[in-house]
């Protein structure tokens, strides 16, 4: 019998498996998540294997048994409670695989649900020291799956891979030192067989890098810094070598400051299978008092396009440049194709939608999407720099008492015209569903000195609503033009990610507790459904026996209470929980 | 049908071996517990009390959260594995030993939530479970009491530290190692189980000396004293239900320790 090629890796596979032990054998007979199942996963319905629903992270399914004529019959299957006395922001988006679904829960914890009945299969509570310092809420963005595998990030910035099955942990690997600041809350991200990750921590002076593991040891493989100046290193046969400086030391950054710079990786990246790259968004640069740190300060509030096998960067784009507004860049950059263009979109904290000929970081459109921004004019396509306008808050050395800068106002605030929340791009309508708030800040600086595991910002700031009746907008917006096709404005700030799919529809969920379907053509509201708390997590969906299920965590909190001033009364009586609810469609 | 017809028809049904498995010696503790530990904890398998299988204790724990134990099954021969139980913990294992090159034979401490009998069951490579035991009177609430290290702040700083001698005796090397680690049973309310659950000591060439499965009733910061074939090194490693790891160099005669983290 002739062997194709692909039958052939299989079988060597196969006995690689027997030769180490029975454990392999029946994880094989399992079915491990394997790498093209996760670089499938756009396209196939049956499972939800990745951060972004597909790892160019246009959370878009083909499925449409729920469509615009049947969402109004969509009910609850179930619904399960994170339990405890931990009932934080729950922003996570669920995994699904093999009739599992993987939830994490603020205080890093992770679920494993049995996908049909919603009955716990096991928990695994991370023991978490007092002296964690998150800077916004104590939440996390979902786990990744790999083999037998889920892994994901903790508040104390360990990375822990736990058994699908039974909850055990297979390994454990140090991020780096919480009490310098840091940790780790996005998902992981999976690329050829690595496990990709951040650090968050931009707040304390961290700096920000982008690090690859193998996905079933946590053995390092490469890590890329963020700010330029610092080494990038690459594992060969076991052995750490230098790997090349991030940019050029003092090329766009001062002094020493560098040292400090920032520039944390606190989001998930995406990956594109096209180009080969890894996207990895990074924050502002450390401290915000932009007056200390003159120059560009590569690579702060940028996507790194980084090479996956080499962990070198590929090309840049910086959105704003010498950041002075807590502008981070980490919002993720989401890939698609459009006549005939290998295109990418990316809505920034600055109020900018870009789009980029994802191949080699060049702007090929830049639009604001919402009614104000301040701090430039425009985007200019030939440099691909902003226009700015010199609305930065004063320089505190130069006031009478040299310890506060004059103060001004500026839309939009440092929580973004869109935050981490991710949006969703589908393929039929060739929109855009961008979750964006209208608000605005009174920013001033002050003069700061780095100090391990303070906070380092240099600046103090209160937020300010624009519009009595809304902040929060989710809007459909039309690459191609900047035109907003339809926009939902919703009271409170939006927090949460948004879904569409092949039934023509776009869901996301409000800080009022609500999950919402939208008609993606029109936007107009097509059902909704209470779930007891905010909803701040991702939607998913997927198919199982012959049924269409949607999914999303409910659980209110994130960066908006902590950080929120004048927004506040808007969220004043949002109150917590924690649970991931699951809906489909009546059977009566 | 009454239970008890029913409960003899499952046993019967359960154990095809027959009534050897199932009818289980009387308990010389006349403990309540006995017949559950002998299907949760033994499967059921054939068990004999045994006075070769010494458990020391003090009669009284002084302290609910540090009850000292010194196991000794070395009588019997070889031992396969060595189990240790409290019945009426909330969670009974405390220990189960692969003592392989070394003696079966261990000190330990345990926290206990009530009085309560400690068992040792020493499995025998013939498949017969013997076991020994003592009643330990405590007033208890070990289990359920916040361990003092995760009442202070900075515990993770010396998490997995291992302080720990190695010393010769006339036919074989002694072991005493200390580990901190909270060892917390995941009782308490607000903070998750967290113990120290796998612990190998090998010789420095990279020979199994013994394996170590440890559980949450396990004192805070656990001081295991086992006693080894003669060497002059070994290595401890181990780590976590957290994946923390634990891997101390151990020398004859000098103290030693190792980090964790």
């Amino acid at each position: 019998m002739n062997f194709p090629l692909k039958s052939k890796a299989l079988s060597t596979a196969m006995a690689s498996a027997v030769l180490t032990a029975g454990l392999s054998l029946t994880s094989l007979a399992q079915a491990g998540v394997t790498q093209a199942d996760i670089d499938n996963d756009a396209s196939t319905t049956g499972d939800v294997v990745s951060w972004g629903m597909g790892q160019q992270g246009q959370r878009y399914s083909p499925l449409k048994k729920i469509n615009k004529g049947n969402v109004k019959k969509l009910v609850p299957a179930w619904s399960f409670s994170f339990g405890g006395e931990k009932q934080r922001g729950q922003e996570a988006q669920p995994v699904v695989h093999n009739g599992r679904i993987f939830v994490t829960g603020s205080y890093s914890r992770l679920y494993a649900v049995d996908a049909k009945t919603g009955e716990e299969l096991w928990q695994y509570d991370h023991r978490l020291p007092d002296g964690i310092l998150p800077c916004c809420d104590v939440i996390n963005r979902g786990a990744a799956l790999h083999g037998d595998l889920v892994i994901f990030g903790t508040l104390d910035a360990r990375l822990v891979a736990l058994d699908q099955a039974t909850g055990k942990v297979k390994w454990r690997s140090k991020i780096d030192d919480y009490k310098a600041g840091y940790s780790f809350t996005a998902a992981p991200l999976i690329v050829k067989d690595m496990v990709i990750t951040g650090v968050s921590g931009g707040e304390f002076g961290v700096i920000g890098r982008v690090e690859a593991r193998d996905a079933q040891t946590g053995k390092l493989r490469w890590i890329r810094p963020s700010v330029e100046g610092h080494m990038g290193y690459i594992w060969k046969d076991g052995e750490k070598m230098e790997n090349g400086i991030t940019g050029k030391t003092n090329a766009t950054w001062p002094g020493d400051l560098w040292k400090t710079g920032g520039a944390a990786t606190w989001q998930g990246g995406t990956y594109d299978h096209e180009t080969d790259l890894i996207f990895y968004g990074t924050g502002n640069p450390a401290p915000w008092n932009a007056h200390m740190r003159p120059g560009d300060n590569l690579y702060s509030t940028s996507t790194l396009a980084i090479d996956p096998d080499t962990g070198k960067i590929s090309w840049h784009y910086q959105y704003t440049p010498n950041d002075g507004w807590d502008y981070d860049g980490v919002n993720e950059l989401v890939s698609y194709n459009s006549g005939g263009k290998k295109l990418a979109g990316h809505a920034d904290r600055n109020g900018f939608f870009y789009v980029l000929d994802r191949t080699n970081g060049k702007v090929e459109n830049a639009f604001p999407f919402v009614t104000r921004v301040d701090f430039a004019k425009g985007i200019d396509k030939k440099t691909g720099r902003p226009i700015e306008t010199g609305l930065r808050p004063g320089d505190p050395t130069k006031s009478a008492d040299g310890k506060k800068g004059e103060t001004i106002f500026i839309a939009p605030s440092f929580l973004g015209a869109k935050n981490w929340m991710p949006m969703a791009y589908s393929p039929d309508t060739e929109l855009f569903y961008v979750p964006a708030n209208e608000w605005g800040m009174d920013l001033w600086n002050e003069p700061v000195t780095y100090k391990k595991g303070a906070a380092y910002l240099g600046a103090g700031f209160t937020i300010k609503p624009l519009y009595d009746d809304y902040i929060g907008a989710l809007r459909a917006i039309d690459p191609k033009t900047g035109d907003i096709k339809w926009e939902y404005k919703n009271n409170a700030p939006l927090w949460g990610g948004v879904m569409t799919t092949g039934g023509g529809l776009v869901f996301t969920g409000t800080p009022e507790g609500y999950l919402k379907a939208f008609d993606a053509d029109n936007g107009k509201e097509l059902w909704k459904f209470q779930t007891g708390s905010g909803v701040v997590g991702c939607p998913i969906t997927w198919e199982q026996d012959g049924e269409q299920f949607i999914a999303v965590p409910s659980g209110w909190g994130g960066a908006v209470p902590l950080w929120g001033g004048d927004v506040a009364s808007k969220v004043k009586y949002l109150n917590q929980g924690g649970s991931l609810w699951v809906f489909k469609l009546t059977d009566a | 049908m009454s239970y008890r017809i029913c409960s003899l028809l499952l046993l019967l049904l359960a154990t095809p071996l027959g009534l050897v498995a199932a009818e289980a010696p009387a308990d010389p503790l006349n403990s309540v517990m006995w017949h559950e530990m002998h299907q949760r904890l033994l499967d059921g398998a054939p068990v004999v009390f045994d006075e070769r299988v010494q458990v020391s204790a003090p009669a009284v724990a002084e302290d609910s959260l540090n009850l000292p134990l010194w196991i000794d099954a070395t009588a019997l021969g070889e031992v396969e594995r060595l189990l240790v139980f409290a019945e009426l913990n909330p969670i009974p294992k405390v220990l189960d030993m692969q003592p392989l090159k070394a003696a079966p034979r261990i000190g330990l401490r345990i926290k206990v939530q009530q009085a309560t009998p400690v068992r040792a069951a020493a499995l025998t490579p013939d498949g017969v479970w013997h076991l020994g035991g003592v009643l330990v009177d405590a007033a208890g609430g070990g289990c359920t009491a916040p361990s003092i290290g995760s009442g202070s702040s900075d515990w993770a700083d010396r998490l997995g530290e291992v302080t720990a001698r190695l010393w010769s005796r006339e036919h074989h090397s002694r072991l005493r190692a200390s580990i901190v680690h909270p060892m917390d049973t995941g009782l308490v309310a607000g903070i998750p189980a967290f113990y120290l659950e796998q612990l190998e000591i090998r010789e420095s060439g990279g020979d199994l000396i013994s394996r170590l499965s440890l559980f949450e009733p396990i004192a805070e910061n656990p001081v295991l004293t086992l006693d080894l074939p003669k060497l002059k090194q070994l290595t401890m490693d181990g780590r976590d239900n957290n994946g923390n790891p634990v891997a101390a160099q151990i020398s004859l005669e000098s103290q030693t320790g190792g980090g964790g983290q």
